[in-house]
């Protein structure tokens, strides 16, 4: 073993867990609608969280990655039914560590219980620079929103009966049965049932074994909730997008459902994928990093 | 099930193949998709016509990896079992749970039950691959060169020899183990050559070649049943790990 080759292997293998280690630079964090930069500048009038999105899009614009190249003209086309969603996706907007506002421009309906917890979350990383430990730092799934939301490409295989979603990231699964008689086992990501309302495909999941981090600075799940994810695929020129719109129903952290969107593009330049292999590194007595601390449970 | 014997049929199939849209499922000859599961279950290779042939330093290793099993010192030999890490190749093909063969135009991806890892073959014609993170102004989107880092499980080079998929796959890191004992190192190379014995019969004939550890190449092989279609549970394999480290405390 090389030393260059143990350094890459361990960027790679550390790409996982630097989302949940690291709080973002500062002035690298900024919000979202044409917000100024800087996490502080959105947070008021909310017990001190933050009161907008914050995400990595002005270190992404600085860095040139908020635009791609396109793709060949050769390039293939996904299926022209919009009911199949077969081929490789990615999600290449900004990365949002903190969702602040629903979609609609509502802040967070937090219950008591969700404010607690989500503040706690949010101060460990943005205040304290002492990162809690979870789904994400250890490898192991980490709940639909987070693992989409990661910047790395996800296959769809599609039967008549059902989908699985393969990502790159935590080489993890997300399997949704269209027949309600065969309902996946509940996981960490299920069990997830769907049913076809027109050509948008409405996916419910209720009965997570754990509560879930949303995103990477804490918005925050609870074990009760109901996710359910409405995806459509759409034409915007020529660029192909899977659109998801989620809907998270937790009456244990907030006081009404709530709902986010994303977009994931037509990518059929990241199908072959690299390895993720992070239990090399989460899986070693001494694999975390030591900075990382246990979250209290209430 | 589409088993094409007959090299005359084989190009008219590939023929009309190219003129189906790029979504469509059956994208190759041979029909290979579906639940498999191994025959017979083993934790490690049975050569054929003999014996492993171990040069001293592979013979070496391998006694020493059976030194170390005998005394729970799985960490410092098979990271596999020590910490769920991948278990590489050609180990992951001899897995007891169940994988499923998904063929798509230009890639085949084989997903296994076991802590959800996966597979791919590179059947040519996809268009130039990008580098998540690679820059909008870098050449061809390379963001780094991976190739340079061994890997657990490299992307194989697949094509069809008739009616059998045959898939080469080098690129190796040194952590992995051919089996669950013996080793390898950066250079092996495998041969894998996958075929339909019948309907519900799949059989994968492996080559393995590695002169650091090997005085010559030797082979093995192994045979899958259809199994039927299912959704898998959802396997993480560091919840079943007695670690001390773990969980301390998840988010809850």
């Amino acid at each position: 073993m090389t030393v260059k080759t143990l350094a890459t292997m361990a960027f790679l293998v550390c790409m996982g867990t630097a989302l949940a280690q690291q709080p973002p630079p500062r002035g690298e964090v900024g919000a979202r609608a044409g917000a100024p930069a800087g996490a502080g500048a959105a947070q008021s009038g909310n017990g001190g969280l933050p009161t907008r999105d914050v995400d990595d899009r002005a270190d992404r614009a600085a860095r040139g990655l908020m635009s791609r190249p396109p793709l060949p003209a050769n390039a293939p086309q996904p299926s022209p039914d919009p009911r199949n969603f077969d081929g490789t996706w990615f999600h290449e907007d900004s990365l949002t560590f903190y969702i602040g506002v629903d979609m609609f421009g509502n802040q967070l309906p937090f219950t008591d219980l969700g404010r607690k917890v989500t503040q706690r979350r949010w101060d460990s990383i943005a205040t304290k620079g002492a990162p809690y430990i979870y789904a994400s730092t250890y490898c192991i799934p980490t709940g639909q929103p987070l693992q989409f939301d990661l910047n790395m490409p996800f296959q769809v295989f599609q039967t008549k009966d059902r989908l699985d979603f393969i990502f790159e990231e935590y080489h993890g699964l997300w399997q949704i049965s269209l027949d309600p008689d065969k309902v996946p086992l509940p996981g960490y990501m299920g069990p997830s049932v769907a049913h076809w309302d027109g050509n948008t495909l409405v996916v419910e999941t209720k009965g997570f074994k754990e509560g879930f981090w949303v995103t990477g600075h804490g918005t925050s799940a609870s074990r009760d909730a109901k996710l359910t994810q409405r995806i459509r695929k759409v034409q915007t020129g020529d660029k192909w997008y899977l659109e998801m719109i989620y809907t998270l129903d937790d009456p244990t952290y907030y006081t009404r459902p709530w709902s986010w969107a994303r977009q994931y593009a037509w990518h059929p330049d990241m199908t072959l994928f690299k390895e993720y292999n992070c239990e090399l590194q989460t899986g070693a007595k001494d694999g975390l990093d030591p900075s990382l601390v246990a979250e209290p449970q209430d | 099930m589409n088993v094409v014997k007959d090299r005359g049929v084989l190009a008219s199939v590939v023929f009309a193949l190219g003129l189906l849209p790029l979504h469509a499922t059956a994208a190759d000859a041979v029909n290979l998709e579906g639940m498999w599961k191994i025959t017979a279950p083993q934790s490690s290779f049975k050569p054929e016509g003999g014996s492993i042939p171990f040069t001293d330093k592979g013979r070496k290793r391998y006694q020493e990896n059976k030194r170390l099993r005998a005394q729970k010192k799985f960490d410092d030999y098979d990271i596999a079992t020590a910490r769920c890490a991948s278990p590489g190749l050609p180990r992951l093909m001899i897995t007891p749970e169940r994988f499923r063969i998904w063929q798509r135009p230009g890639v085949i991806m084989i997903q296994f039950e076991w802590n959800r890892l996966y597979r791919q073959i590179d059947m040519g014609g996809l268009i130039p691959q990008r580098r998540v993170g690679a820059l909008a102004s870098s050449p061809g989107g390379q963001g780094d060169d991976e190739a340079l880092v061994g890997r657990a499980i490299p992307i194989a080079k697949g094509q069809w020899e008739g009616d059998t998929l045959v898939m080469n796959t080098e690129g190796f890191s040194d952590h992995t183990l051919i089996d669950d004992l013996v080793p390898h190192g950066y250079d092996m190379k495998l041969t894998e050559r996958i075929r339909l014995r019948d309907s519900d019969t799949l059989e994968n004939r492996i080559t393995i070649q590695d002169p650091e550890f090997f005085t010559k190449p030797w082979q093995t092989m192994v045979s899958y049943k259809r199994q039927p279609d299912a959704v898998f549970p959802e396997r993480v394999c560091l919840d079943t790990l007695n670690l001390e480290h773990w969980p301390p405390g998840k988010g809850r």
